[in-house]
């Protein structure tokens, strides 16, 4: 029992040594290495742009049902208008940035671990190193970069589309005043909450990329490794973006506290 | 050029090179033979630092590769190419941009120098035409052919061969044995064939390194392997298991 519970913990301890390793790398390769503005054009229009849509739909119907959620307890309360700045301070500070990393580790980060792993398995990864081309200059920093810019603009763009379902839904579906909606929203809705949720935006899409790209280049046993890489990338991505937004949560209220 | 000293890889817990010696005269083609599983290819790899060896020196032209930071292996990949077992195309390019792709590596930007590059290396691997074909609907053998024709591109002076002939028909096999003859006397490269086809060995060898149980058991030209008396070695050639049905 201790012996397999010590060999867990080491498994553990040995992962996180090396996904400190590939960050270590891609950050010495983001300096020392020629950039491949090429590749990284690629890679925003395959996670970026192509991720709109998912992301788009989980903020709009998350701020969709949050109001119609949040209205049905309040409006017994008579605070109906409040419905807004409560949906908005959630989508900003907890659901944008949370639903969208998930979305986005379900989507780019499955893509990523796959695309690598069939490489790696193909030994392409090996032919890459053979022509003298690092795999961390060529595959991994495109990506890690491609997610560092968008993850932040999608979760702005959740967000934002979250906040406008919201608006719609609670003036033209539940009938709330549309002006005091407004001006309750603005009033609880400041710069430290944008900040919060693109800080978070930022952090996620670390986490997606690191462990994604680690997933991928350590693929083996060949077409069932390649079939276990995404799903290993979208189930740590996840569970990691969920635990560490509960840390970060704290650590960001003491330097954006809520208005 | 290519020497390797003493040594041994151990993956896992199993020891695969156990004390390795092998030189690799200039100009030659050296066949490395032996069973499936012996280690062929593993050996393989550190001639071209795609593996790191538990101890012992890869010596490429005098200078130690053993323990080298991957981004230190660059200048060494310029001098030795690789032709993986599949092929190892990059699925996402044409053959023309598999092929041109080392050459972009290596800094050329012209690209008309490009396509003449490609155009030359396709025309010695007998492939003129396939420029605009994706990895996908190529046969088995025309994939080696791209995957010799991107290793040839850069003109390295040395090429590795990881099994050549493996999964092709005897047609084919024999078309890349000529190849690879023909090749090492067009391009005068160093060649290191790994493989358990006898007939690519006979076909292409200067020497043969047999290989057995992670070590070298015997060296020396085809015809010194033919007329050995050793029974492991006439065993492997003969291709007897010592099985009965």
């Amino acid at each position: 029992m201790l012996t397999s519970l010590g060999r867990a913990v080491l498994s553990f301890i040995r992962y996180l040594g090396e996904l400190a390793l590939l960050a270590a790398d891609t950050a010495t390769s983001i300096v020392v290495a020629p950039f491949r503005w090429r590749l990284l054009f690629r890679q925003l229009a395959e996670i970026g742009f192509r991720s709109q849509t998912v992301v788009i739909v989980t903020g709009m119907f998350t701020g969709a049902v949050l109001t119609a959620q949040t209205y049905f307890q309040f409006s017994k309360l008579g605070m109906a208008t409040a419905v807004g700045s409560v949906v908005s301070v959630s989508l900003f500070r907890e659901l944008g940035p949370t639903l969208t990393g998930l979305m986005v580790a379900g989507r780019a980060g499955a893509s990523i671990a796959a695309e690598i792993g069939t490489m790696k398995v193909t030994e392409q990864i090996d032919a890459l190193r053979a022509i003298g081309v690092h795999p961390t200059d060529y595959l991994v920093v495109p990506r890690v970069l491609a997610l560092l810019i968008s993850m932040p603009l999608l979760v702005a763009e959740s967000v934002a589309l979250g906040v406008f379902a919201s608006y719609l839904v609670g003036t033209e579906l539940l009938g709330i005043n549309g002006p005091y909606f407004m001006h309750n929203l603005k009033a609880y809705t400041s710069g430290r909450d944008i900040k919060m949720a693109l800080t978070k935006g930022f952090v996620f899409a670390v986490i997606i990329a690191v462990v994604s790209c680690h997933q991928g280049l350590h693929t083996k046993d060949g077409a069932v490794g390649v079939g276990r890489a995404p799903t290993e990338a979208i189930v740590i991505s996840s569970l990691s973006i969920l635990i560490v937004n509960f840390f970060l949560t704290f650590a960001l209220n003491m330097i954006f506290p809520a208005g | 050029m290519i020497a390797v000293h003493q040594l041994h890889k151990t993956l896992g817990q199993q020891e695969v090179l156990r004390g390795i010696d092998l030189q690799v005269v200039p100009g030659e083609t050296c066949v490395i033979m032996g069973r499936s599983g012996c280690g062929k290819s593993v050996l393989l790899k550190h001639f071209i630092g795609l593996l790191q060896p538990t101890s012992g020196q890869v010596l490429i032209d005098g200078e130690d590769i053993a323990g080298l930071p991957e981004r230190k292996l660059g200048a060494v990949r310029k001098k030795v190419g690789m032709l993986f077992q599949s092929g190892a195309l990059f699925d996402s390019m044409t053959v023309e941009e598999n092929i041109a792709f080392p050459l972009y590596e290596v800094g050329l930007r012209d690209a008309k120098v490009v396509e003449e590059r490609v155009h030359e290396a396709l025309d010695m691997v007998d492939l003129l035409g396939a420029e605009k074909k994706m990895p996908e609907s190529l046969s088995g053998g025309m994939r080696k052919r791209v995957g010799l024709a991107r290793t040839i591109v850069a003109r390295p002076a040395c090429i590795l061969y990881d099994e050549p002939t493996t999964g092709l028909d005897p047609i084919t096999s024999d078309s890349i044995n000529h190849l690879i003859r023909r090749l090492q006397r067009r391009l005068r490269v160093t060649s290191v064939v790994v493989t358990h086809d006898m007939h690519t060995a006979f076909h292409t060898a200067d020497r043969v390194a047999f290989l057995h149980e992670g070590s070298i058991y015997f060296i020396g030209t085809v015809d010194e392997l033919r007329a050995s008396p050793d029974s492991v070695v006439q065993d492997f050639i003969q291709g007897r298991s010592g099985e009965s049905d």
